[in-house]
């Protein structure tokens, strides 16, 4: 079915709060989600992939700092979805880049990783330039790597596949975020790496393709929909006699 | 004013009223519509850009029902209102969202509509809420008829007689809408979409176009029964009760949400009003503009003399304003014309009058300087992000929340009375309601839109975090409670857009829902505020605004078009209906105002043809 940016934005909000989210990362989570879909990602269907992970999280378990000083941070995420309330993560680099210029953080153990595009793209917004890539760890070994210019809302995407994969390849479940003040950091591949482009998305495209999703509407699977829509039904209350009361008029409005 | 301080004028400081003033829920709930309100703003820019409105099918049956197409031109775009009406069984016919059929359903769609649109409109726009929409819909609406209007002019046109204006008076419209829906729901066109339209990027403009084109429809489809039932004899609507017919409204708490979770909007439209009333206030009068606002006073004093409501509390305010005024008229009438009579005009109002009243006169202010204040109505939009300064100092924010947060601290939310309210979504249509806490059941599912109690206590965990990290910054905080993340980013935005939280407890017992939906049905453009309840109301929108034909007709005067705000009941003298005049108590308007849009050549040659058959 065809359903439009707000629409599924909404739904997603909902169906998050539905999950047991906060209310701030059911916000961040369903811009994320609705992000990642409009631009061309598929987020929906990794929404849907990870929803039984979401659904047995353990919402108190929430990323920890592990080290930091002033330009690097490393924190343990749990194995939690980025969805739940790793935009802090994000946030904390975003600070330390403004205070000393450039900073490095990395979160270990975290899943659903593409779709933190979505934050990144507001933190970006707010004037900070921006490098993430992390590594999936099955054959091929791939990697992603998305840059944002400060102030620009739309990455560079590549998707590259490693030909010497290292001996000690431990899996990899971590992301890596460069944020810079001054200095743009967008992906590039010269000629000496050893490295095979699978895709690339240019900010161009993308943003063609989000000009696309608000013109046409955005299509989503009609189960994954309604499943969302059973999660979000979780935040309704049942009508009661009491509930109706002074809610509108009577059943019968004949004037 | 000396030369110098002509040239500094536009320099100074506006000096608008404080937050803690404007944001009082009591005072929001006392807004009328003024001419930054949306639908004055939207009839404006179909005048000055000469959009063209006509009918490209009309399939109606006998009894009124079929499909009507409507093309709205405009200089950038074109556009087509698509009304399905059909049979309703009275027993169906109800002002809740959670009916599920209508006496007309409608939607506004971008671009042309071809067979194939139409037919999957006509499958989907009757089902509203159950359907899925065309991605080039832009609104979808529906409507019921108010029956006994409705009978009342097909048999009074009928017989070729006009009908009563009373009719009009006591129920202003002959159709009431019950949602006009926008923004991608249901499948509907995002309003991100419309961001680079420069037709209606303005919030809210393209709902009030649907509106507009209804009550368009309304017309003809009741000049339409009314030949159908008695060709021989009937007439068409005269000009006066045309314009003084507008479009219900029935809304309830759905309302309230809206403005919580649109903080930045909200401050973005009352600092426009605000900005409007001070520069009004800035201005030095002639005596035409102390005229001109004489007779405004006049106009309104009257209308709201007209205005019909069942609510004793709704009456009683609209009762105290109309006696105040006297004594407004009398203090304009006898002060010395100086150089900041408006100022002292507002600071006398406060003094001496009601919050209805205080921001009637506001409202009439603004009106006189619309070379002021329109050039504001092009600011009424905002691109919406609450985003997080993680990097401030912790110290700092607890210090801008004990600022600007004050009405939120100084609340008791463990009090029955401080903690009676709970918000919470009903399953039926996701309607948001108000439960009893500790009463109903829900509370465990409560929306929290009610922001006092959220700061209050973010402040008091900042507080106890202070007490052993002092020099900790916001993220530091954050990442040990991630769970106050979204009342400390929403803080940190609003203390730059001060009028973005209304300055209530939500919760508390006296706290009044009505207030809530009448700071926003405000802004959209709504008069004759009739409550039914205390958390839902009816409204009318466009009653006494220019008409489609006179909208064709390009007006040049551009002055008298936007001149409709409080309008008055046309007069019925054999048979014939003349524009509204003066009651008695309210003496005669000075030339020019003796009625809204009577004055230029197309209007006269009009309102001249009032009366007869079309």
């Amino acid at each position: 079915m065809k359903v439009s940016f707000n629409e599924l934005q909404g739904l997603c909000r909902k169906a998050f709060t539905g999950i047991g989210f906060e209310d701030g990362d059911a916000a961040d989570a369903a811009d994320m989600v609705a992000w990642m879909q409009c631009h061309g990602f598929n987020a929906i269907d990794q929404l849907n992939r990870g929803l039984d992970f979401l659904l047995e999280e353990d919402p108190e378990s929430l990323p920890k700092v592990i080290y930091q000083d002033g330009d690097l941070a490393v924190l343990d995420g749990h194995g939690q979805s980025v969805l739940r309330s790793i935009s802090l993560a994000t946030e904390l680099g975003f600070a330390k880049a403004r205070a000393r210029g450039l900073s490095v953080v990395k979160i270990r153990r975290c899943h659903n990783r593409q779709l933190i595009m979505g934050y990144l793209s507001r933190l970006a917004g707010r004037g900070i330039n921006i490098t993430a890539f992390w590594r999936n760890a099955q054959e091929p070994l791939t990697e992603q790597v998305v840059g944002f210019r400060a102030g620009r809302s739309t990455p560079e995407v590549r998707i590259y596949s490693v030909r010497d994969v290292p001996e000690e390849n431990e899996p990899n479940d971590g992301i890596t975020l460069v944020m810079a003040n001054h200095v743009e950091l967008l992906p590039s591949l010269g000629v000496d790496h050893d490295l095979d482009l699978l895709a690339r998305h240019s900010e161009s495209d993308l943003m063609a393709c989000r000009e696309r999703s608000l013109q046409e509407g955005i299509e989503v699977n009609d189960a994954i929909w309604a499943r969302l829509k059973t999660l979000a039904h979780r935040i309704l209350v049942e009508s009661s006699e009491a509930s109706r009361g002074g809610a509108g008029a009577g059943v019968n409005d004949n004037d | 004013m000396s030369n110098r301080d002509w040239v500094l004028a536009p320099l100074a400081p506006l000096n608008l009223r404080p937050a803690d003033e404007v944001m009082r829920l009591e005072r929001l709930g006392s807004l009328h519509a003024c001419r930054l309100s949306f639908v004055r703003s939207l009839m404006r820019q179909m005048g000055r850009q000469r959009w063209q409105i006509s009918r490209v099918r009309f399939d109606l049956d006998e009894n009124g029902y079929g499909t009507a197409v409507y093309r709205l031109q405009t200089p950038y775009g074109r556009y087509h209102g698509v009304m399905f009406a059909q049979a309703l069984d009275d027993e169906r016919r109800s002002d809740r969202v959670i009916a599920d059929a209508w006496d007309v359903t409608f939607g506004l769609v971008e671009g042309d509509v071809d067979d194939s649109l139409l037919e999957q409109m006509a499958a989907n726009v009757p089902l509203q809420e159950a359907g899925r929409q065309h991605p080039r819909v832009l609104v979808l609406s529906r409507a019921n008829k108010s029956l006994r209007n409705f009978a009342h002019f097909v048999e009074a046109l009928g017989n070729g007689q006009q009908p009563d204006p009373q009719w009009l008076t006591r129920v202003g419209y002959l159709y009431r809408t019950t949602a006009v829906y926008g923004n991608g729901k249901f499948g509907l066109a995002d309003f991100a979409r419309l961001h680079e339209n420069p037709d209606f990027r303005r919030p809210f403009s393209v709902q009030m176009a649907g509106v507009y084109l209804l009550r368009h429809f309304s017309i003809e489809q009741v000049e339409h029964l009314a030949r159908s039932q008695s060709p021989e004899t009937a007439c068409g609507l005269a000009i006066e009760l045309r314009r003084y017919l507008g479009i219900g409204n029935s809304t309830g708490l759905g309302m309230a949400p809206f403005l919580i979770n649109h903080p930045q909007l909200i401050a973005q439209w009352v600092t426009q009003r605000e900005t409007a009333l001070a520069l009004a206030q800035r201005q030095a009068p002639s005596e035409e503009e102390r005229a001109r606002l004489i007779a405004l006073t006049k106009r309104a004093q009257q209308h709201l003399a007209e205005t019909v409501t069942e609510d004793a509390e709704q009456r009683e305010r609209n009762v105290a304003t109309v006696a105040a005024l006297p004594d407004v008229l009398s203090w304009l009438e006898s002060v010395p014309l100086e150089e900041n009579l408006w100022a002292q005009l507002v600071a006398w109002s406060e003094r001496t009058l009601s919050l209805e009243a205080q921001e009637l006169i506001n409202t009439l202010l603004i009106e006189l300087y619309p070379e002021q204040v329109d050039p504001l109505e092009e600011q009424m939009g905002v691109n919406e992000n609450l985003d997080l300064e993680p990097d401030m100092p912790l110290m700092r924010l607890r210090q801008l929340i004990e600022t600007h947060y004050g009405w939120a601290l100084s609340h008791d939310y463990t009090s029955d009375e401080g903690a009676y309210w709970f918000w919470y979504r009903s399953a039926e249509k996701e309607e948001p309601r108000l439960g009893v806490r500790d009463e109903e059941p829900g509370a465990e599912k409560e929306v929290p839109i009610a922001m006092g109690p959220r700061v209050a206590h973010s402040h008091a965990a900042i507080c106890e975090f202070l007490e052993d990290t002092p020099r900790a910054k916001v993220v530091d905080f954050l990442l040990a409670k991630p769970r106050h993340k979204e009342i400390i980013r929403r803080v940190q935005t609003l203390v730059k857009a001060t009028y973005g939280d209304i300055h209530a407890n939500l919760w508390h017992r006296e706290m009044k829902p009505m207030h809530l939906l009448r700071t926003k049905l405000a802004f959209f453009g709504a008069s004759r505020f009739d409550p039914k309840s205390d958390r839902w109301v009816r409204i009318t929108l466009f009653q006494g605004a220019p008409l489609v034909e006179e909208l064709n007709a390009e007006p040049e005067d551009l002055s008298h078009f936007d001149d409709w705000s409080f309008p008055l009941q046309p007069q019925l003298e054999k048979g014939c209906v003349a524009p509204a005049g003066l009651s008695p108590q309210g003496d005669q308007y000075p030339q020019g105002e003796r009625s809204p849009l009577q004055q230029s050549s197309f209007q006269q040659q009009r309102t001249a043809k009032g009366g007869v058959s079309l």
